[in-house]
């Protein structure tokens, strides 16, 4: 490698990015692994071989009526709720977000208002 | 149970993998954000893109099989992502290689103040130069290696390499030349 | 110098005369654009539903619990975002619809800008006596479209408090003077 070469290595070496940067990556990585409820519970179901509760299961719902299923059906709805909440929040501010760096650049010359 | 990236292993479930992809996350954010960051010479632009790199790579963590699969699927969706958003904005950073103005008294010819400037220039190369002369000078790979990532031919690497060279060359030179001649 | 662009704007907005105001609806004819967007979201959350999903966020997650404390003003939270292949599959006369409402009494323009890369933003806000009664994001590309309504008592700092949460890149609000020269200097 010549001079010029060394000069351009150097000039392009690595930098780091804002020091939460990896601490943001990691939150929402962690909720693109939680799957959906409903997910969850096929997954639960199939691992612990909970289709053997069912009779169980359908003996109890009939005896309470239905209200194990319904608080069942309402977290399911809860937790689905959530989801939608999150990433309208999340689209929210980015969308801010973009209309403050839109500002800056108006700011520092780069566009018209 | 922690899971942790062996040599050759990597764990397929996303929830299990979380503390082996937080080690990848880790080991590799720096090279990531560099590449974004000297390809658009935006900061945030770099940040955003580069978040959004390392959520994909979570997204497709079962398809991992080892630490050398990570690294060289963390080049070539950086690289792609680095040209598409180029070629969707249409953007270009302010100073082209034909616009640069006369260098102002601060702007020197001296290491650290020539390293920024071959930075701007390096940015302002077209895409598929750029893109090369980063992964050539700022990763140090191999043009067989840069060929494999961008999915193209060697030769068509070393020609891209060769061709950025030598625009970055002629204008550092002719800049040289202004400030000898300056009083 | 620290920079607080949204509080400063916030402050002009609430000293204008206050007016009667509709609520706001979101164009039926965006139900179009969904079928030609490669990607769409389409949120819809009156009050009841956040009451619901408020329940759910939890105060140990630093992302529910700081959505948990900006939720518990609002009276709903609606998004309709559309992403496309290419350009033109969308124009503004899309959402004039919207923007003509905003134009009513009672809703003020705080943010409006137009890049000659063909990215708009505009930001509005509701004013409920002395108070900001609502919000609604416009953001336009050339590849996508942005709307965003959250009606209640927002605070547009506490949204951009988001920043740094959730992914979103925090801005920089120290951030002055030539985007080159700053950009040159860079991280070091």
């Amino acid at each position: 490698m010549n001079e010029f070469e060394e000069q351009l290595k150097q000039a392009l070496s690595r930098r780091e990015p804002p020091s939460d940067f990896a601490e943001r990556v990691l939150a929402i990585a962690r909720n693109q692994s939680r799957p959906a409820a409903a997910a969850r519970l096929r997954l639960w179901f199939h691992r612990t071989r909970a289709w053997r509760l069912v009779p169980v299961l359908a003996a109890l719902l009939m005896m309470t009526g239905g209200t194990v299923y319904e608080q069942h059906r309402r977290a399911a709805r809860g937790e689905a709720v959530k989801e939608q909440l999150l990433v309208a929040m999340h689209i929210a501010g980015s969308s801010l977000h973009r209309a403050q760096h839109r500002i800056f650049d108006v700011e520092t010359g780069e566009v018209t208002q | 149970m922690v899971a942790t990236v062996a040599s050759g292993a990597v764990p397929a479930e996303r929830d299990a993998a979380l503390p082996a992809f937080a080690e990848a996350v880790e080991a590799h954010k720096a090279m990531v954000y560099s590449i974004l960051w000297h390809f658009l010479r935006d900061r945030s632009l770099a940040e955003e893109l580069a978040q959004d790199v390392f959520l994909e790579l979570h997204r497709n963590w079962a398809s991992m099989k080892s630490s050398q699969h990570i690294l060289f699927w963390l080049r070539r969706v950086t690289s792609n992502r680095a040209i598409d958003c180029v070629r969707k904005r249409k953007a270009r950073p302010e100073t082209s290689l034909e616009e640069t103005g006369e260098p102002t008294v601060l702007e020197r010819v001296h290491d650290a103040f020539l390293s920024a400037y071959l930075e701007r220039m390096v940015a302002s190369l077209p895409e598929k130069q750029r893109i090369a002369i980063v992964l050539r000078y700022q990763e140090g790979m191999e043009l067989e290696e840069i060929a494999e990532v961008l999915g193209i031919k060697a030769a068509t690497v070393k020609t891209q390499v060769f061709r950025g060279l030598d625009l970055l060359r002629a204008k550092t030179a002719r800049r040289l030349e202004t400030h000898r001649h300056q009083p | 110098m620290k920079r607080n662009v949204f509080g400063f704007v916030m402050a002009m907005a609430l000293a204008m005369p206050v007016g009667a105001y509709q609520d706001l609806k979101m164009p039926v004819n965006l139900d179009k654009l969904a079928e030609r967007a490669s990607e769409s979201v389409d949120v819809t959350l009156d009050a009841s539903m956040l009451q619901l999903a408020s329940g759910f966020l939890s105060k140990d997650d630093p992302d529910e619990a700081q959505v948990k404390k900006l939720v518990s003003k609002l009276k709903g939270v609606y998004v309709r975002s559309f992403e496309f292949d290419k350009e033109g599959q969308y124009s503004m006369s899309d959402v004039e619809a919207i923007r003509s409402q905003l134009r009513g009494p009672g809703w003020s323009r705080i943010v409006g800008v137009k890049s000659i890369r063909g990215e708009n933003s505009e930001v509005y806000l509701k004013k409920d006596g002395g108070q900001i009664g609502g919000l609604v994001v416009l953001d336009a590309e050339p590849k996508e479209l942005t709307i965003v309504h959250i009606d209640g008592a927002i605070n547009p700092e506490e949204l951009s408090e988001l920043g740094g949460h959730m992914g979103i890149p925090r801005m920089d609000k120290t951030k002055t003077g030539k985007k080159d020269k700053d950009n040159a200097k860079g991280d070091q």
